[in-house]
């Protein structure tokens, strides 16, 4: 069920208190595609993907990053290799698009060497690729809700790694801005060959972006492949306890849920 | 700004290099102005001459012996109580996080109190375990599920509270004149300072300090959020105690010649944060800042003619409506 992946979830359990949020989880975040990982609230999505980023400590289990257990490695050298954007993140007021960005760059630092030529260009690149360098010099604070995602995004692509993981990168923005934030990701993804993994809420955006859908249900892995064999009509009754049928998109060909 | 010294590469905002030198300048004022004024004026090539050697007996004594001591302490002391409120605040990302607010200043003015009981000195060295202890007991009271700022800050009041109790209750303990000079030592004061006291800050200061600036580093990643520190690299447990204990033994260094001077601490990190901007942590700046108030609550303390009034006093004049205003704002803010 799992292909070897470089990033891995190898029988991953975790719990709150007495919740267990993963129950034995096996999974693996297949190299160079667009991975969105779905399910119903409390499926421990936001938990599997920020269990993957080391964010979050396992009870049972590993997380296998490139051969061995992430929690083993040093965490600046997992940093270079893998970026995750947290849900909400926070900022000190006053910080420039700018000076985020630049953060983004702490795995190749250290406090005696704090910036480099390689530096300078991984910024101004993650600032145009997310089409944030006029607005470099603002502080976020003045940004609306999409600019800033962007902001964010921009750190995590300055860190130049070859995965990159988003914890619900859509929260919070119309739909519109949601379009144009996962074109960006898709963008990343296709141009750069990233491996690219996120959460989202929204099942017709994830089947239309993703190339491989994860699907959990109870912190554990329902189904997990290509969005037209995980979007069925049978799955989404089961996953989401959702009467619907699914139709091709007109469009796009991707599986569209309409729920009934 | 990219400051480039061989294999060393710096990164800094043209506006902290800007903030930092009128800082010392107007630090440099201070200096002389708490040199000339007092209950003997001096002119300032009177200063200059007893610094060289050049002046009468009389002018030579007050220069070195009485006010140069005091006032150099002042400026080490404060410095060093500024540059650990602004650690303390920026690692837990709070300006209430301050080392006087949460317990570490009362731990660390009980462990001295209780040396000098004990041993009749040890001052610094019962500071330092005093500091640290109480840092570790408010870490482990208000540990659950992680460190929550808030319910560190509020643990931290608690223990600060029964600390400052159990300090008064020591000083029953001393007789009615040794307990007198203690309590003054208690509000923070900087009278009758030798340069023991000098060497003793500034030493701490020459070996601290690198090390401070050198923490800046992982600060900075911190004061954003734990999920990002951690995502960008930096090992949030380690560096998290290599600040705490630096910025506790700044604290245990300024209180063993000063006492624990009320708020300096807490009020240098907001004012240079508002002066550097850009969320920088800004340690150097809050450092000048914590050493500019304790210098002028110092003169302030000296101005009153008669009494000899802790400096504590006045930075505590200084810093209570600091206090309020940040509460204030907090709670409108809704982020206390």
């Amino acid at each position: 069920m799992t292909e070897p992946a470089r990033l891995m979830a190898k029988d991953v359990s975790v719990s709150f208190g007495r919740t267990s949020v993963l129950n034995g989880m096996l999974t693996s975040v297949p190299d160079g595609q667009l991975t969105v990982i779905v399910g119903p609230n409390a499926s421990g999505k936001s938990t599997l993907l920020r269990s993957l980023a080391r964010l979050q400590p396992v009870g049972k289990g590993q997380i296998i990053l490139d051969g061995k257990s992430i929690h083993r490695q040093n965490s600046r050298s997992v940093a270079r290799r893998l970026a995750i954007l947290p849900q909400m993140p926070t900022a000190p007021d006053g910080l420039k698009v700018r000076d985020l960005v630049m953060r983004g760059r702490t795995p190749h630092q250290s406090a005696l060497r704090q910036w480099s030529k390689a530096d300078a260009e991984a910024v101004e690149t993650a600032l145009e690729q997310t089409g944030m360098a006029h607005n470099a010099d603002l502080t976020l604070e003045v940004l609306s809700g999409g600019q800033r995602q962007r902001a964010w995004i921009a750190m995590a692509l300055a860190q130049d790694t070859d995965i990159l993981l988003l914890d619900e990168p859509t929260t919070y923005l119309d739909l519109p801005h949601q379009i144009e934030l996962l074109r960006l990701v898709r963008s990343l993804n296709r141009d750069t060959g990233r491996t690219v993994a996120m959460v989202l809420h929204d099942i017709n955006l994830a089947a239309r972006f993703a190339d491989h859908i994860i699907a959990l249900k109870d912190g554990r892995v329902f189904r997990a492949g290509p969005p037209a064999e995980v979007i069925t009509e049978a799955n989404m009754d089961t996953v989401f306890n959702l009467p619907c049928s699914v139709i091709a998109d007109p469009i796009h060909g991707s599986p569209h849920v309409i729920p009934a | 700004m990219i400051l480039r010294l061989s294999v060393l590469s710096l990164l800094l905002s043209k506006r902290a290099v800007a903030v930092g030198f009128g800082l010392s300048g107007l630090l440099a004022l201070a200096l002389l102005a708490a040199i000339m004024l007092g209950a003997y004026p001096m002119s300032s090539t009177q200063v200059l001459d007893s610094i060289r050697g050049q002046a009468d007996a009389v002018a030579r004594m007050i220069v070195i012996e009485h006010r140069l001591p005091r006032i150099l302490t002042a400026i080490g002391a404060g410095a060093a109580l500024g540059m650990a409120g602004a650690m303390f605040q920026t690692m837990l990302r709070n300006p209430l996080a301050s080392p006087d607010v949460i317990g570490f200043t009362a731990g660390a003015s009980c462990g001295a109190l209780l040396a000098m009981i004990l041993t009749g000195g040890m001052v610094l060295a019962g500071a330092l375990v005093g500091g640290l202890s109480a840092a570790a007991l408010v870490t482990l009271l208000a540990w659950k599920d992680g460190l929550h700022p808030y319910r560190l800050i509020l643990t931290g009041i608690g223990i600060s509270l029964t600390l400052t109790a159990g300090a008064d209750l020591l000083m029953t303990k001393l007789d009615a004149l040794t307990a007198a000079e203690m309590a003054k030592w208690l509000v923070g004061s900087l009278n009758t300072r030798s340069w023991g006291d000098v060497t003793l800050i500034w030493l701490g200061l020459l070996v601290l300090t690198p090390v401070a600036l050198w923490l800046q580093f992982p600060l900075r990643r911190l004061a954003m959020a734990d999920d990002v520190a951690t995502a960008l690299g930096i090992a949030l447990t380690p560096a998290r105690l290599a600040i705490a204990v630096t910025a506790i033994a700044l604290v245990a260094l300024a209180i063993s010649v000063s006492g624990p001077l009320p708020f300096v601490a807490f009020v240098s990190g907001p004012i240079a944060r508002r002066l550097v901007k850009g969320g920088a942590p800004a340690l150097l700046s809050a450092a000048m800042i914590g050493a500019l108030v304790t210098l002028l609550a110092d003169m302030a303390a000296r101005s009153i003619p008669m009494v000899q009034l802790p400096a504590g006093v006045f930075t505590a004049i200084i810093g209570a409506p600091v206090l309020m205003w940040l509460l204030l704002v907090q709670f409108r803010k809704g982020t206390l």
